[in-house]
């Protein structure tokens, strides 16, 4: 396996008032294709900021303190060097985005939900064409992990279980390279949090698709492929307490 | 396409964007209503003026012109001009009968000397008298022209306006008549509906008494002439300073009455005392008519023939009018005269201030409004702002599929637009529902409410224009369309501008 994303020396530092809070500090990662890689920390140690920089919705601080710069390599390409229509295509059609709090549109159904990043990847031309397809692929998607007969329900209507799985039906409709999920069983009861890792996990075979978790659930942990521990904004290196 | 599919789902799921689009809507039907009342009463005041009074006159008040018939026969042989006819104008006093009491009343109007087949040829004179037969309806009963029992006597009403006279029904004999305008006597009252129905007396059965003054050339009264006439018919133009003021005479009765027909004076160049040798011995020469003054009219009416409009009959009317004052050098014109002669109906005095005045009241009123209904731009903006405030994860969550900043904008431009869109055709709807029932809708709060916004004396016309064009409807749609879309603009770029990831933690 090669490498598919590859950070160096992340730093951010967000500003709350006239404090500056440092929430990464020379952080480094790099993802294999097609591994599952838990990111396990406490709150406020930078997973969500870092699982930001690496999806392109944020961009890491320009000039870190040691003077080296902070990139995110995906297949060669830098993502600070992307226009902004190149970041939205590549968050469009190369990552897929699983949130803790699901985030459906409340006003679209269940299957326009899945469907949402297909239209944003596409043209009014191109979508249409392609519609029949894509909408056979989100219902097959949802169908998978059970919401066939929800195709037309509203989020409101839905459990908690049932819109995550949307959430994750939505992140996999362009078939992705990279799936960042943030906390996805983190608002969700124990048996039903371990059928929607499930459920992801199911889909990591498809077109060798690499899962970035982010968790605080040691049983998520354990069924990926690698644990990456941050402390204080900084990767753990293997070996040390935390990453045991 | 994601933006396609939100508009109709924002549209349908809040009650935001109602309120954006009522607003919309109450702007584009208050523009609407505004211009097509305002743009409607002058534009029926250009329809309904050429028609009352001809295209085009000639005109040389209380004095007159002779060789009027002379004149006409040359204007008739040019192309540009359909018919002509002369008239003549003057103030008069038209004594009526009272509802209170047996008093009569007086009335200053304006008679007019017709020949009235000549006249219905320039200006549809018959289409317009009032009493006629509408055919027999019962469910019509409150309009007499409907009555079954009054179909024989509404046709020779009809007739008898149409001919100014009226024939006696006992010995059969026809003696001239007046045709008076609908509103002169007040004695008629108007229905809502638009139908006049006597109050008391049916006017075309009374005779009233005419007083007009005639004037020297010098413009010195000579002696009120007055003649009681019965009433043939009664006119309704629809203008109500017509309506109330015109009465209608034969030409040769008033041109009689102002002692403007053909005349024998005696020579200007006559010497009073001249002592002159007669059979038996000297005599003073006695002052002797041996000229003859030729019959007048006020007014020639003319009316531009099919495919020429007011303009091109007016200079065509200039040039005749020149040729013929310089044929009869001297009296009454000369040719230096004609430019304040002969106009379009729109010039004549009095009515060309009018005209310019409304034209310019209604440009006014109608820009004050646009810049009112701007406020639907600010009211369009505050609510979109809300509603960005409100779909700020919304806008988080587009973003982190790959929606780009441009598509966000565009997602709540084409929001507005679709309001702009939705309110717009909305109003439009209003207004042509109000602008169509205008009439019933202002007699409705005048009897409810006391409250008469349209003066027929005011506004001339007895009736509200109620027509929407659909030129000026597309116009104001268009401009709620593009006033809702600028009030989305703002809100749109501040969602462009929004950091996905602020807009995703967004409470």
């Amino acid at each position: 396996m090669g490498a598919l994303l590859e950070a160096n020396n992340l730093y951010k530092t967000y500003r709350m008032g006239k404090v500056r809070v440092p929430v990464l500090r020379g952080a480094s990662i790099t993802l294999e294709a097609g591994e599952v890689v838990a990111v396990l920390g406490k709150s406020g140690s930078g997973k969500s900021t870092m699982m930001h920089i690496l999806g392109g919705l944020d961009t890491p601080d320009k000039a870190s303190s040691d003077n080296a710069a902070s990139t995110v390599m995906f297949e060669g390409n830098e993502l600070g060097r992307m226009s902004g229509a190149e970041l939205d295509r590549y968050r469009a059609r190369r990552v897929g985005f699983v949130f803790q709090f699901y985030h459906l549109l409340p006003e679209l159904t269940v299957l326009e939900n899945a469907l949402l990043p297909a239209m944003a990847a596409r043209g009014r031309v191109k979508y249409t064409h392609e519609r029949t397809e894509l909408r056979a692929r989100a219902t097959e998607l949802l169908s998978s992990f059970g919401l066939g007969e929800r195709l037309k329900h509203r989020p409101a209507e839905l459990s908690g279980g049932e819109r995550q799985r949307v959430a994750i039906a939505r992140a996999l409709i362009n078939r992705p390279d990279l799936l960042l999920a943030d906390e996805p069983t983190g608002n969700l009861d124990e048996v039903t949090g371990a059928g929607i890792l499930d459920a992801l996990l199911a889909h990591r075979s498809e077109a060798g698709c690499t899962m970035f978790i982010v968790t605080h659930d040691p049983k998520v942990a354990q069924r990926a492929d690698r644990v990456v521990h941050l402390r204080d904004g900084v990767v753990v290196p293997e070996g040390q307490p935390e990453a045991v | 396409m994601y933006q396609a599919l939100l508009t109709r789902r924002y549209l349908t799921s809040k009650v935001m964007p109602l309120l954006a689009a009522i607003a919309v809507a109450l702007c584009t039907a208050m523009v609407l209503i505004v211009w097509s009342v305002m743009g409607g009463f002058l534009a029926m005041l250009l329809a309904q003026g050429s028609s009352i009074i001809g295209d085009v006159a000639i005109a040389y008040p209380v004095i007159g012109f002779p060789h009027y018939d002379e004149l006409i026969e040359e204007l008739v042989q040019r192309p540009e001009i359909e018919a002509a006819t002369p008239t003549i104008e003057s103030l008069g006093l038209l004594a009526v009968s009272s509802d209170f009491g047996d008093d009569l009343e007086p009335r200053v109007v304006q008679v007019i000397g017709i020949r009235p087949d000549e006249f219905d040829e320039v200006t549809s004179f018959r289409e317009r008298l009032w009493w006629r037969p509408l055919g027999a309806s019962e469910d019509e009963t409150e309009d007499w022209r409907r009555k079954e029992e009054n179909q024989d006597a509404m046709a020779r009403i009809l007739e008898e306006g149409s001919t100014l006279s009226e024939r006696d029904p006992v010995t059969g004999v026809a003696e001239p008549a007046m045709v008076i305008g609908i509103e002169v006597t007040r004695n008629n009252y108007r229905t809502p509906e638009g139908i006049y129905r006597p109050a008391s007396a049916f006017t075309p059965q009374d005779r009233y008494t005419l007083s007009v003054l005639p004037l020297s050339r010098r413009g010195v009264a000579i002696q009120i002439e007055d003649r009681s006439l019965p009433v043939a018919n009664e006119y309704r133009s629809g203008m109500y300073d017509a309506d109330s003021k015109w009465v209608f005479l034969p030409f040769d009765m008033l041109q009689d009455m102002l002692k403007l027909s053909e005349a024998r004076r005696v020579p200007a160049d006559f010497t009073p005392g001249e002592i002159f040798e007669g059979p038996d011995g000297p005599m003073i020469k006695r002052p002797e008519a041996t000229e003859t003054v030729p019959a007048r009219a006020t007014n020639i009416l003319i009316r531009a023939a099919a495919g020429f409009n007011a303009r091109e009959t007016e200079a065509a009317a200039e040039e005749v009018y020149e040729r013929f004052a310089q044929n009869h050098q001297g009296y009454p014109l000369g040719p230096t005269w004609k430019e304040n002669i002969v106009y379009v109906w729109e010039e004549k005095p009095g009515l060309k201030q009018f005209i310019a005045a409304v034209r310019k009241e209604t440009g006014l009123v109608l820009v004050l409004f646009v810049f009112i209904s701007f406020t639907a731009v600010f009211l369009v903006g505050a609510i979109f702002w809300s509603m960005v405030s409100e779909k700020t994860k919304d806008i988080g969550i587009l973003r982190a599929v790959g929606a780009g900043r441009l598509g966000v904008a565009w997602l709540f431009v084409r929001y507005g637009l679709a309001i702009g869109i939705v309110g717009s055709l909305a109003g439009g709807a209003l207004a042509w529902v109000i602008v169509s029932n205008i009439n019933p809708i202002h007699e409705w709060l005048g009897e409810t409410l006391g409250l008469y916004i349209w003066d027929p004396s005011i506004y001339y016309f007895t009736e509200i224009p109620s027509r929407v064009e659909p030129m000026k409807a597309l116009i104001v749609l268009g401009g709620g369309v593009l006033f809702s879309a600028l009030g989305a603009l703002i809100p749109a770029a501040r969602a462009a501008s929004m950091n996905p990831v602020k807009a995703l933690r967004f409470e």
